[in-house]
């Protein structure tokens, strides 16, 4: 490896990780309240980011700069089976692997030991059912490594266009409603 | 006015920041943000002694360290820096305090659901192909429907996990 090889994702995961951090995406409770509909932070860091760089990667492409995209497969089932375990882990622990790092770094011991020892055990028990699980898993629902705009075919810009108006719709309803605020006992 | 560094972010600036991140990482190097994929790339050394013979570690994912695992270690590095500059870096082995008004102030009890916790999200991560780094986010600004479906698994799967939770302190 090139000293570039490995400094640009050292870069790239120093970025996510600071940017984490500074969300507050490192807290347990600021992940599980997202699940309670207490603190919408989770969603507006969430769809900020789908929405900046659904743009910065369409205007890559538009100009010929982009990369070959890593674009993820869908396959329904195993899509959403895997979110809803996904889901259950995120609201017990209040992490998710990404977000394991970042509070690593702000010394939560208890993301580094039993959160990396799980994660570990976890991809392990992954591999070993891999093939017995995923061939079967990777068939219903089966739609291919495609985007929207090549399901529906049409232009991309127009895909980004509706999912921004979508965006800002779900960042309106959010500054709108009032949503029940963590109780202060809760808190203290 | 105190320094942007002292202080947390708001998650919209927060929010932009990691999309020209994911612009980068995605747009330009080809490479999707990861969380998950990283300690796939971990358990081959575990893997590969228990599954000689497995496709898995062979043929689908690869051992040592790769991008991924470069991504995770500086991810660290970030958010110790970014916890310095603000004056939160701090030794702990609980979480901040909501976590005790529903299972109280046992470190034994949190780490066990920490491990719980951690091992249900990468195990549904390698079977969805992501996790909220690597698929919502990143195939999310590829606007690819899997990203979407899985963003629908996780809050079904996270919402009846937390009203489950907080249900006895809620009335």
């Amino acid at each position: 490896m090139t000293a570039g090889e490995i400094a640009a994702p050292l870069l790239v995961g120093a970025a996510f990780g600071f940017l984490l951090q500074k969300g507050g995406l490192s807290r347990y409770d600021r992940i599980v309240n997202i699940f309670r509909f207490r603190d919408m932070a989770v969603l507006q860091f969430l769809l900020s980011a789908l929405l900046t760089a659904a743009i910065g990667i369409r205007l890559l492409q538009s100009f010929g700069l982009a990369a070959s995209l890593p674009v993820p497969a869908t396959y329904l089932v195993g899509n959403l089976a895997g979110g809803l375990v996904f889901g259950v882990g995120m609201a017990l622990s209040g992490f998710c692997p990404g977000t394991v790092a970042a509070g690593a770094g702000e010394g939560r011991l208890d993301y580094v030991v039993p959160g990396g020892l799980g994660l570990l055990f976890g991809a392990l028990v992954y591999g070993l059912g891999y093939e017995r699980v995923m061939p079967a898993l990777s068939r219903w629902g089966r739609l291919g490594t495609v985007t929207f705009a090549e399901l529906g075919r049409v232009e991309p810009w127009l895909v980004v266009v509706l999912f921004a108006e979508l965006v800002l719709l779900v960042f309106y309803w959010v500054e709108r409603v009032r949503f029940r605020p963590v109780r202060p006992s809760a808190v203290r | 006015m105190r320094s942007p560094f002292a202080r947390p972010w708001s998650p919209y600036v927060a929010g932009i920041g990691l999309g020209l991140v994911v612009t980068v990482s995605v747009g330009l190097f080809g490479h999707r943000l990861s969380g998950a994929g990283a300690y796939q790339h971990l358990s081959g050394y575990a893997g590969r002694s228990l599954a000689p013979e497995s496709v898995y570690w062979r043929h689908v994912v690869p051992t040592g360290l790769t991008w991924d695992v470069l991504v995770l270690v500086g991810a660290v590095f970030g958010a110790f820096v970014a916890s310095r500059l603000a004056g939160e870096f701090r030794l702990r082995t609980m979480p901040d305090r909501q976590w005790e008004t529903v299972f109280g102030p046992s470190v034994v009890h949190r780490w066990i659901l920490a491990f719980v916790g951690s091992f249900l999200t990468e195990l549904g991560g390698g079977l969805a192909g992501g996790c909220t780094a690597s698929l919502a986010v990143s195939g999310g600004a590829l606007l690819a429907p899997a990203a979407f479906v899985f963003m629908a698994g996780m809050f079904g799967g996270g919402i009846p996990t937390a009203w489950l939770v907080y249900r006895k302190v809620e009335r």
